[in-house]
């Protein structure tokens, strides 16, 4: 099983208890009186049966508070997801943080910030590249890039499986795009691991056909779950931060009741993906200062409150178009907040240009951003050892030093984080190495892990059974008349 | 049994462990192998680690108390040396401090320790050492080399008081004169007259190898 970093201190507050309960009681009206859509009638049926006042002409449910208490309450704190590899099993809630790989479109060039297609090549590349490091624990959907040259679109994201079923052995999401989850969930099945099933609405308040029949099918397989909302503050959710967490609250509320009903005791990891609208070209606007803001009191609710685990996805993208210093701070910032409110997953490395684009260098270098974060909230240990009381008594005042003491040596290297790429030279030692950048050292890391780093293979009678899943794939998609 | 002996010196510096190194140092000298000897393994050890140190395997703490093991047992070995009338090995003479006004120990102690492990014999006159008290140090040990530390903007210009004094007194052909510190460049290295600089510790460390193979 992965590690991940353990926090070691309380997350912090944004918002008083008595705000706290403001949120959730306003959630439990926006529940019961105006409910939730869901597109699928076998969702409406299930629903009924609970005790929820189902209209079918607007195919909406109304939720009684008690039962969504008691679906919160049915929702365990943490849980297990098996990946092809056990020691890369993860056991997801309490105070575990792990890092979730980001995506894009594209592939775009490390240097110029310029963006096209990749080849199937580049994309199992940086999959590999995302399994050699040692802070990407889980791969999202249809990752890293929700193109690749030659593929069908319809067929992206069981082919993204299963590349990432081939050249990692972590674990991973599905996705729930048109019937995608019957094939993914095979594949997961066929080499013996479970996937992080998925139900994304469509905000405000609603959840459409795709999610809720991807709902169906993942918790059929006894697979875990990751709900989603990714709501635009002033467009599918309100503009204020307070307003955008009762809307947010209310739809994974909702889905958190959909999937007790569908299986009970199915682990849920709640996922707030919710941004600013920039109101000049009515994009999002990552990396901004509501996004840290909902991201806290999102955390603060679910996982103090409701003791449901959370995975925040304000740090995976960046509005800027290159590997710089926007991209780095707007991802730090965002992810160094998460993990301080208690977050269970950041999403990170990678994602860059919106959601346009990804480059494993850019991945690199988050992969020493994710590393001082999780550090960070593993704190330090105060005891007799620590605190070398007699050692700063003896070695004194200046000239003292405590460099040549046997203290240093034992504890530097634990205290320490050392960053793989960043440039920590003297200016003339930098000069005299050819003026490297990080991107520079990124890519020598890359070029290192392409030639060294071997994922753990699949046997030969897996990787019939993945091709055989991906024929069967494109029949049904032939017969759909969708390819 | 001096092979013996030998390896768990140099075994005891590789393992920074104090105890040990005394204790094999102590036992070498009582069942009379060359002190000499005992002096290469601990140089050895030392280049092992310096070795290590160039190629980032080990760090600056690793670096320090292997010296400091290291000095423990060569405390005792020279001290046979002296009795057997045989001389240290060393690659030249090192005196070194942080000049006046000064007080910061820890450059200057990085390369101290740094040309220790490469195999100079280091006199460490302390910080906030007046261009006197260096002057005086030059006169007493005689060294190949001597190493000025400046921290400080503000204090790199009594690097040139130093020299100054050197010239003054007549010795200044006699010692080549090695600068540091963060605040120093090359230029500024050249516009006061010393011999040579360090942008880094190793950096000053190549440098002084290169002075005394002049």
């Amino acid at each position: 099983m992965r590690k991940g970093f353990q926090r070691r201190f309380d997350p912090i507050k944004v918002m008083t208890d008595s705000q706290v309960e403001a949120i959730h009681r306003a959630t439990l009206d926006v529940l019961e009186r105006t409910g939730i859509r869901f597109e699928s009638v076998p969702a409406l049926n299930l629903l009924k049966q609970k005790g929820c006042m189902v209209d079918y002409d607007t195919r909406i449910a109304r939720i009684p508070p008690s039962f969504v208490e008691e679906c919160i309450r049915m929702t365990p704190s943490s849980f297990s997801l098996k990946a092809r590899d056990p020691k890369n099993d993860l056991r997801i809630g309490g105070s575990t943080l792990y890092f979730m790989s980001s995506a894009g479109a594209r592939y775009t060039d490390a240097r110029t910030g310029e963006v096209r297609t990749a080849t199937p090549e580049e994309n199992d590349q940086a999959v590999l590249i995302s399994d050699a490091l040692d802070t990407v624990d889980v791969f999202p959907s249809y990752t890293p890039y929700f193109e690749i040259e030659g593929v069908e679109p319809v067929m992206l994201c069981p082919t993204s499986l299963a590349s990432r079923i081939r050249w990692t052995s972590k674990a991973s999401r599905g996705a729930q795009a048109t019937d995608t989850f019957i094939f993914e969930t095979q594949l997961a099945q066929a080499v013996g691991m479970q996937l992080l099933g998925v139900c994304e609405a469509a905000a405000p308040l609603a959840y459409p056909e795709d999610a809720i029949n991807a709902a169906f099918e993942y918790t059929g397989a006894g697979f875990p779950m990751f709900i989603a909302a990714g709501s635009v503050m002033g467009g599918s959710a309100p503009a204020t931060i307070a307003g955008a967490t009762i809307t947010n609250n209310a739809e994974l509320l909702g889905a958190v009741v959909l999937i007790q009903s569908m299986r009970p005791g199915t682990g849920i990891i709640g996922n707030d993906f919710v941004t600013p609208m920039d109101m000049q070209s009515g994009g999002f606007l990552f990396g901004a200062l509501g996004v840290n803001l909902h991201q806290m009191a999102f955390n603060q609710l679910w996982t103090q409150v409701y003791k449901i685990p959370t995975v925040n996805c304000g740090a995976a993208f960046s509005n800027s178009k290159l590997i710089d210093y926007q991209s780095g701070y707007e991802k730090t910032h965002t992810a160094m907040v998460s993990a301080l409110s208690g977050a269970n997953c950041i999403v990170l490395h990678g994602g860059v240009t919106a959601e346009l684009a990804y480059n494993p260098v850019l991945a690199i270098i988050n992969d020493d951003v994710a590393n001082v974060i999780g550090r960070t909230v593993e704190a330090f240990d105060v005891n007799e050892e620590t605190m070398a009381l007699e050692l700063i008594h003896e070695v004194g005042p200046n000239p003292g030093s405590f460099l040549g003491e046997k203290h240093t040596l034992t504890h530097w290297k634990k205290e320490y984080f050392l960053p793989v790429v960043a440039d920590r030279l003297s200016y003339d030692e930098w000069i005299n190495q050819g003026k490297k950048s990080i991107i520079d050292r990124a890519c020598e890391r890359m070029e290192k892990i392409l030639s060294t780093h071997k994922p753990l293979p699949i046997t030969a009678e897996h990787d019939k059974d993945i091709e055989r899943i991906l024929e069967d794939a494109r029949k049904h998609y032939r017969n759909k008349g969708l390819l | 049994m001096n092979e013996g002996l030998l390896a768990e010196l140099k075994g005891a510096v590789l393992s920074f462990d104090k105890d040990k190194a005394e204790e094999a140092a102590r036992r070498a000298i009582e069942q009379g192998v060359d002190p000499v000897s005992c002096a290469d393994a601990l140089a050895d050890s030392l280049r092992i680690i310096g070795d290590q140190y160039s190629a980032g395997e080990v760090f600056i703490p690793e670096l320090f108390v292997a010296s400091r093991v290291a000095k423990v047992a060569l405390s005792f070995i020279t001290a046979e040396m002296r009795k057997q009338g045989k001389n240290v090995r060393s690659l030249g003479k090192v005196v070194i401090g942080t000049v006046f006004g000064d007080i910061h120990s820890i450059g200057k102690d990085i390369v101290a320790t740094l040309l220790f492990a490469e195999g100079f014999e280091v006199v460490d006159v302390g910080v906030n050492v007046k261009a006197d008290d260096f002057l005086k140090a030059v006169n007493d040990h005689k060294p190949d080399i001597l190493a000025l530390s400046a921290l400080l903007t503000t204090t790199a210009m009594e690097q040139r008081n130093v020299i100054e004094g050197l010239k003054r007194a007549g010795v200044r052909e006699k010692v080549k004169v090695l600068i540091g510190g963060s605040a120093i460049n090359q230029e500024f290295a050249d516009k006061i007259g010393a011999d040579g600089y360090g942008a880094t510790g190793p950096s000053g460390v190549k440098v002084a190898r290169h002075l005394v193979a002049r």
